[in-house]
């Protein structure tokens, strides 16, 4: 635990920058560089980092651990899914803002029961509310599809309508529209976690007294931050639906908010970037571990075990707390 | 459509209950050779291995019934491969992948297979959950695909209904419902009161709404009491045992399969439940052989999907089938059950296909070849003739169903070979150019086409 949270968050925007602009770099050459299916698995990881930033926001900055982060990432995806089935929408642009609407509606309305409670009690309340809309979709099989999912065709992009081969779609146009939304969601995260609101959340996270003596609003700044989650969940799932072609009950199941809990722990809570690697190395070693063999489920719980006994910090701690052991031996030796 | 009399219908559907004759000591039958003689292939055959990704379920409660399919397709391909592989050059390599990762999981997994090992064909999927998924996908990746089950109507009526690249080898589901509700017609005419417990998704809903329709049909004095939908996967049946019992059937309906059959036949066990009704099942015997023990009460319809019990055709009747069983059980160790056969069959529907596009253009034909071969293809297999019906790709042969019982030469269950029931398939199933219907198009064929019985 040598890692502050709050080391990070302190870090100017100049800074920051300079770390993120070779990673953008990269991602912005992939696609002419990797295979397209390494694109597509990226593309996939990129999505859930930002359900991974969303649910962060309430783990780290707000000390809430959600359990039911599921509900909001169905929310969008499903609210896709009807827009094709009811209304014959087939524009991605329509789509995020319909999934951003509704996840934005569930999530205040969750949130409005939630956070009056904290810690264990918080957790399984969002577990519980999230298995009711679980059992909803499983149930309304005839609105919803049960099992079986809604299909969802192939998107427009900003009014184009892509034609022909759809992996080429997937690996190219829609590639860069993950990418660009991503980035959007990662800088707007950024600046929600540096401003005078995010600073509160922190303050409330670690005491909250002493908060609420302040002057800090508790209830409904923790609200508003749940609903920020919920929203940016929720957009993730909204673009991942067109990545998969259907959507099913299971990533309302909270087996699928626990896969959440898991990318943002590999990737370490404590830090910024850490829900961001952590979700796409998660996309990464799931697709892996199922293709090579029968006993990925051995494999991951192995994983996980690992991680929390050993590396509790996640991948971009042990990698700070690594760099800062060469750092420190350069200034020894020097 | 006049009222017409049940064993009159029943006859017209060619429903046939019949001893699956076992071969008689020492007659002298001519011995008829089921070695698949290879022609020389035409052309030039590059030597790359044959890639074919087979998904199927390898652990869950599901792997009972999903597994052997695997096997199936392992022991064609090293049949074939012991000839020199596909037209005598491309040995066959069979990728395993699990499909207990849930169906976004597979749809990744069936990308990565395609577009990352460069499989050449793609093969297996047991939930019908999955094909309606996997299906579209394997549309957009241009991969020639036998599903060999997930046999649910809606793949073919709704999620893709005109397929080029996929195909699907055993019979569809509403075939399903139909047999076990037409068994239980003909085997319990006076049934008054019926219960039902199935698996809560699209499998037990379609079982449901075909049993329904079909006794609405045949037994227009019936009526559902109750019904349990217990979720796919769960170990307690009980509470839905004696919601069941409460209602005082004289005829339970089931579709729960695999590994949740097991659980379930031996809580009900328990209950005493087998000796207060009937018991109908569509899947009961669907499992691999082993899998269900003596205990299991004798007398049930024990279906076996409507497709195929390693116990028929029985003897000398069908060589294939006796050489199959004999060359599974040799391999295995165990028995076949009907998706071991279907991944066997589809293997060897490829091959042929494979071979007759060879034959006409010579070299390793084009995918477009191979489909265009594979569209009206008919074959003996191990379970009788199959046909793929062009229109919707969709794989036709006889149905099957029958009666649980124990005999000596088996430590399980068996069908009762002397009362094996057989149907042609095309009296239950919607025939090719019958509009897209809901639930399915088979479902209002036989709402629109089918007399309603006396009662």
């Amino acid at each position: 635990m040598s890692v502050s949270p709050l080391a990070l968050a302190a870090r100017s925007p100049r800074r920051t920058l300079l770390y993120a602009l070779p990673v953008i770099a990269v991602l912005l050459v992939l696609p002419w560089v990797a295979d397209q299916y390494s694109t597509i698995l990226l593309a996939y990881g990129l999505v859930m980092a930002i359900a991974a930033l969303g649910f962060n926001l309430l783990l780290v900055y707000t000390g809430l651990l959600s359990f039911g982060h599921s509900a909001y990432f169905g929310v969008g995806a499903y609210a896709v899914a009807m827009m094709v089935k009811y209304l014959k929408v087939s524009s991605m642009e329509l789509f995020v803002v319909g999934a951003i609407v509704a996840s934005a509606a569930v999530s205040a309305l969750f949130g409005f029961v939630c956070v009056r409670y904290t810690r264990i009690f918080f957790s399984i309340l969002t577990l519980a509310l999230s298995q009711v809309l679980w059992s909803l979709a499983f149930k309304f099989f005839w609105i919803t599809g049960g099992t079986d999912g809604l299909r969802v065709p192939t998107p427009s992009l900003l009014g184009v309508t892509p034609g022909g081969d759809k992996i080429a779609f997937l690996a190219r146009g829609y590639y860069y529209y993950v990418l660009v939304l991503f980035l959007a969601c990662a800088a707007v995260m950024w600046v929600i976690v540096n401003s005078p609101f995010g600073k509160a959340l922190q303050a409330i996270r670690d005491n909250e007294t002493r908060a609420s003596f302040v002057g800090v609003q508790i209830w409904r700044c923790r609200w508003v931050a749940f609903v920020v989650s919920g929203v940016f969940t929720g957009l993730a799932g909204a673009l991942w639906v067109p990545l998969n072609g259907l959507t099913t009950p299971d990533i309302l199941h909270w087996q699928f908010s626990g896969e959440i809990v898991f990318m943002t722990v590999l990737g370490g809570f404590r830090t910024f970037a850490g829900p961001i690697v952590g979700a796409v190395v998660f996309n990464y070693l799931k697709t892996y571990a199922v293709g090579y063999t029968v006993y990925w489920q051995l494999l991951l719980g192995v994983i996980l075990v690992t991680l929390v006994l050993s590396l509790p910090t996640g991948i971009v701690g042990m990698v700070e707390r690594l760099t800062e052991r060469v750092r420190r031996r350069r200034a020894t030796a020097s | 459509m006049g009222e017409v009399n049940r064993r009159d219908f029943l006859s017209t559907l060619g429903v046939s209950v019949g001893t699956a004759l076992s071969a008689t000591a020492g007659a002298a039958l001519p011995v008829v050779g089921v070695a698949h003689a290879q022609e020389k292939p035409k052309g030039n055959i590059p030597d790359t291995p044959f890639k074919i990704g087979h998904m199927t379920f390898f652990s869950g409660p599901a792997a009972v019934l999903g597994e052997p399919m695997y096997r199936g397709q392992l022991l064609a391909s090293e049949e074939i491969n012991a000839q020199g592989g596909l037209l005598g050059k491309r040995k066959i390599e069979v990728l395993k992948a699990d499909e207990n990762a849930g169906t976004d999981a597979n749809v990744k997994e069936l990308r990565r297979l395609k577009l990352s090992e460069k499989i050449d064909f793609f093969c297996g999927i047991t939930s019908s959950g999955n094909t309606p998924a996997l299906g579209p996908v394997a549309e957009e990746l241009k991969l020639l695909t036998i599903f060999v089950d997930g046999c649910t109507d809606l793949l073919f009526d709704k999620a893709v209904p005109n397929p080029h690249y996929i195909f699907r080898v055993t019979n569809m589901q509403s075939a399903d419902g139909v047999t076990a509700a037409v068994a239980a017609a003909q085997t319990w005419p006076k049934a008054k009161k019926i219960a039902h417990i199935h698996p809560d998704y699209s499998y037990g809903r379609n079982a449901f709404d075909h049993w329904t329709i079909t006794f609405k049909k045949l037994m227009p004095q019936a009526e559902n009491v109750s019904e349990g939908w217990p979720k796919l996967g769960t170990t307690d049946f009980s509470s839905h045992i004696t919601k069941a019992i409460a209602s005082k059937p004289d005829l339970l309906a089931t579709s729960v399969w695999g590994g949740d059959y097991v659980a379930f036949y031996k809580q009900a066990l328990r209950y005493g439940m087998f000796s207060k009704m009937k018991v109908a099942s569509m899947i009961a015997f669907g499992v691999a052989p082993h899998a269900i023990g003596k205990d299991h009460p004798e007398g049930i319809i024990a279906g076996v999907h409507s497709n195929y019990h390693f116990t028929y055709p029985a003897g000398d009747r069908w060589p294939y089938n006796k050489t199959f069983v004999e060359k599974y059980n040799k391999r295995f160790n165990e028995y076949p059950n009907f998706q071991a056969e279907g991944g066997y069959t589809a293997t060897y529907l490829l091959k042929s296909a494979i071979e007759r596009a060879n034959k006409l253009a010579g070299g390793w034909p084009e995918d477009d070849a191979i489909i265009a071969m594979l569209e009206g293809l008919m074959m003996a297999a191990p379970a009788g003739y199959v046909y793929i019906r062009p229109d919707n790709h969709q794989g036709y042969k006889d149905a099957v169903t029958g009666f649980s019982k124990n005999v000596a030469e088996y430590p399980f269950p068996v069908l009762d070979p002397d009362r094996i029931i057989t149907i042609p398939i095309r009296n239950i199933t919607a025939p090719p150019g019958w509009p897209k219907g809901e639930p399915t198009s088979t479902y209002t064929w036989i709402d629109k086409t089918w007399p309603k019985v006396k009662a």
